[in-house]
């Protein structure tokens, strides 16, 4: 399997003291990881880091052997986020917001036609098709959708980036099971529909133990550090003891 | 076909196309020597002088102009506490149970409000002759009006469900109102009559510029005879001033953030203004402005009915009304879709670093230094007073739109960067969407103060009813000034209520006025 993000010892501080202490990882393509650990345990700056929004204080992060803070555009179109606040546009209609994923591959008149008027309605409608949403929310201005519809657009949207690998940042949090059962699926799913030769790859931050089994690998992070990656079945009530526990 | 349906950030971008005819036009007429003058003027930036003379008489000009702005700003600000209380609705209504009264008050405040400052100045100039106090009231009208305008907005859109629970409760009117209703005042009269102040005194220099003396006579005589060193001077110690105020208020708002107690914040406002009021008459004497000369009384002759109708007659309405128009919407659209325009092209840190000090410059120098200037390189005409008045323009809603992405979260600029959008467009999409209503908002409402400053730049567009309106008043012509400013004032109250409904659109509120809006007219 190929190579797609390293993280070599990095270290994020914060003035409340280390947010990420010495964390080395790698996660290859076609990987479904999913990274678990207590609240305040750093896994939001750990995506944030692999996405290049968060610049380490020391260490390294490559992208298929690029450092993520000199990324180029179409590099970094590869990695997709899809954000614990889902970040929209709220000005934006869904087709608009949708449109956004693309724009690493369209230049700034692209951008502005779509402010005038949604363009390139097919794309965006098979992007909604695929997170089950129907294309008569096209013309809805995200605020005015349900909270369940917004993640929906927002996972659309990250589907019109065509990522390599998508970084989920608690998408689950605060959903009812059948919800959480649901959203889980559109990515498990379409990261095995890709339309690409090689399947997605995942990485996801999530609490529910129950899901654990979706995936093929499981981090978990602790004060900052990795204390568990392994294979999703070796995750016992012993390991989560150490995850969650106090100790 | 595809639908068009321009969203708020496109069509704060859209009116930049304002700029394209105006630049056209100056270019057409730019004559030679010009860019000689240019170079020069830029470079004097640099090298302003430091004659004695032209120090002395810059220090002396900018203490007329500063007291003079004080002096009026504090008048202002107390008269218009007072007025704006006695025109709400809510006041009236908890007094008398009705609310006519206050309905007529704020329809007669309206009439000095449409009225600019300039045009207040060269009336009284007719009536009391030269004397400082000209410039005092000339700018303590319209300000009053205005801040009445926002206290008693203020007052009408606060929740009366407080009120109501007093009155229920047996308290008498006036503590009920005090009680419910005063504590939320505080920081929205600190912050708005804070801002009042940097336009009293960007006020008084261009009555200045018109010869009611302070640093604006200097500006305008030193540019007059090309000294740009001289005009440098000028303008740095404005701008030292207006920096040195910037950061006077910035700081008594951060010492008031903590302190809860709106009513507290409100009685030490009125005693420092009072303090202020007080301390600017010494200061203007001390300066050899005696404000206590007498004034020379000559009431302004009141025209018959048959010189009113001659005048209506006499006078090419359309024509006038007309270019009005197009001068308002021509410089509303430079300094509307200027600023996102420019900050969307060159979004780095450094080229928004640039484009700070540049809206500073703007803001800076009076609208008629403004034109003066452009016409040291091109003909008088409509297309260089809607630049030089849009100039100005870009400056202040420059800087409201940088400051409204100061506060703003950057989750979403960073979101699209991640995703490898340009930096043109991750800004577009992730950093100006979030504020281009609220911007659109404010747009609607310096359309208003865009239309009531033609008249400062009238003479140079050589067309208008500003131009005229000087024209008349040169004349003595106090038929067609009297019909001309009643013209004005019907069309600044149209677009003021047509401008009013699109902030209530874009904010989508049907009451309530954005904050931003409020504390920034």
């Amino acid at each position: 399997m190929r190579r797609l993000l390293d993280i070599r010892g990095v270290f994020v501080h914060s003035s409340r003291g280390s947010r990420l202490n010495d964390i080395n990882l790698s996660i290859s393509s076609g990987e479904r990881v999913a990274l678990v650990g207590s609240n305040g345990s750093g896994k939001s700056s750990l995506l944030a880091v692999a996405n290049g929004s968060l610049i380490p204080d020391s260490g390294k992060v490559l992208w298929q052997n690029y450092s993520t803070s000199n990324l180029r555009q179409r590099q970094r179109q590869k990695i997709g986020t899809l954000w614990q606040d889902l970040r929209l546009v709220e000005e934006l209609n869904v087709a608009q917001n949708i449109n956004s994923g693309a724009l690493a591959n369209r230049n700034l008149l692209w951008a502005l036609a779509n402010l005038l008027g949604p363009i390139e309605l097919k794309a965006c409608s098979e992007c909604l098709e695929k997170v089950g949403l129907s294309t008569s929310v096209l013309s809805a201005k995200v605020s005015e959708l349900s909270g369940g519809q917004r993640q929906r657009v927002a996972i659309a949207r990250l589907l019109r980036q065509k990522p390599e690998l998508i970084l989920a940042d608690e998408p689950l949090f605060s959903l009812d099971p059948i919800l959480a059962e649901e959203i889980l699926h559109l990515f498990l799913d379409n990261t095995m529909t890709s339309d690409m030769d090689e399947e997605r790859t995942l990485l996801m931050s999530l609490h529910q133990p129950c899901f654990f089994q979706h995936f093929d690998r499981v981090i978990a992070l602790k004060s900052g550090r990795v204390v568990f990656d392994q294979p999703a079945n070796c995750l016992d009530e012993e390991a989560l003891a150490l995850i969650y526990g106090s100790a | 076909m595809r639908r068009l349906s321009p969203t708020p950030p496109i069509l704060s971008l859209w009116p930049a196309l304002a700029l394209l005819p105006v630049l056209i036009s100056i270019f057409i007429s730019f004559h030679n020597g010009g860019a000689t003058l240019l170079w020069e003027f830029i470079c004097a930036a640099v090298h302003p002088s430091i004659q004695a003379e032209v120090v002395q008489s810059g220090f002396r000009g900018i203490q007329i102009t500063l007291a003079t702005a004080l002096l009026s700003w504090s008048l202002s600000s107390i008269c218009g506490i007072c007025l704006g209380i006695a025109s709400a609705r809510v006041v009236w209504e908890t007094f008398l149970g009705e609310s006519w009264p206050a309905i007529w008050i704020r329809r007669i405040l309206a009439i000095p409000r449409a009225i600019h400052e300039l045009l207040w100045g060269l009336l009284l100039l007719q009536m009391v002759g030269l004397s400082p106090w000209v410039a005092i009231v000339a700018i303590v009208i319209p300000y009053t009006s205005l801040v009445a305008r926002v206290v008693s907005d203020q007052l009408d859109t606060q929740d009366r469900r407080a009120l109501r629970g007093l009155k229920q409760a047996g308290a008498g009117s006036s503590s009920a109102l005090i009680t419910a209703l005063g504590p939320a005042m505080g920081p929205v009269l600190l912050s708005y009559i804070g801002y009042r102040l940097e336009c009293a005194l960007r006020g008084a220099t261009v009555l200045g510029v018109f010869g009611l003396g302070g640093i604006g006579t200097d500006l305008q005589l030193a540019l007059q005879s090309l000294q740009f060193n001289d005009v440098w001077t000028a303008l740095w110690l404005l701008a030292a001033v207006m920096f040195s105020l910037e950061q006077i208020l910035s700081l008594i708002r951060r010492y008031f953030k903590f302190s809860k107690n709106g009513i507290w914040q409100i009685f030490i406002m009125l005693i420092v203004l009072l303090i202020l009021c007080a301390l600017s008459i010494p200061w203007l004497n001390a300066v050899d402005i005696n404000l206590g000369e007498p004034l020379h009384w000559s009431p302004l002759p009141l025209p018959t009915v048959d010189e009113l109708v001659n005048a209506i007659h006499a006078l090419p309405w359309i024509q006038l009304i007309s270019s009005t128009m197009l001068l308002t919407v021509l410089a509303a659209g430079i300094a509307i879709g200027t600023p996102p325009l420019a900050m969307m092209l060159w979004p780095s840190r450094l080229g928004i670093a640039i484009q700070r000090i540049i809206w500073g410059l703007l803001r800076l120098i009076p609208i008629p230094l403004t034109a003066l200037f452009l016409l040291l390189f091109s003909k008088p005409s409509l297309a260089v007073a809607a630049l030089a008045l849009g100039a100005h323009n870009i400056g202040v809603m420059g800087r409201l739109l940088q400051e409204g992405l100061d506060q703003q979260s950057d989750n979403n600029l960073k979101a699209l960067s991640a995703t490898g959008a340009g930096a043109r467009s991750a800004w577009l999409y992730g950093c100006f969407s979030g504020q281009s209503r609220s911007y659109l908002a404010y747009a609607a409402y310096r359309m208003d103060v865009i239309l009531r400053e033609t008249v400062v730049v009238g003479l140079v567009g050589g067309t208008g009813l500003g131009w005229q309106l000087i024209e008349s008043l040169g004349s003595f012509n106090w038929a067609q000034v009297s019909v001309l400013i009643t013209v004005f004032t019907a069309l600044t109250l149209i677009g003021e209520s047509i401008t009013d409904r699109l902030r209530y659109h874009w904010t989508g509120f049907t009451k309530k006025l954005p904050m931003v809006v409020d504390l920034q007219s």
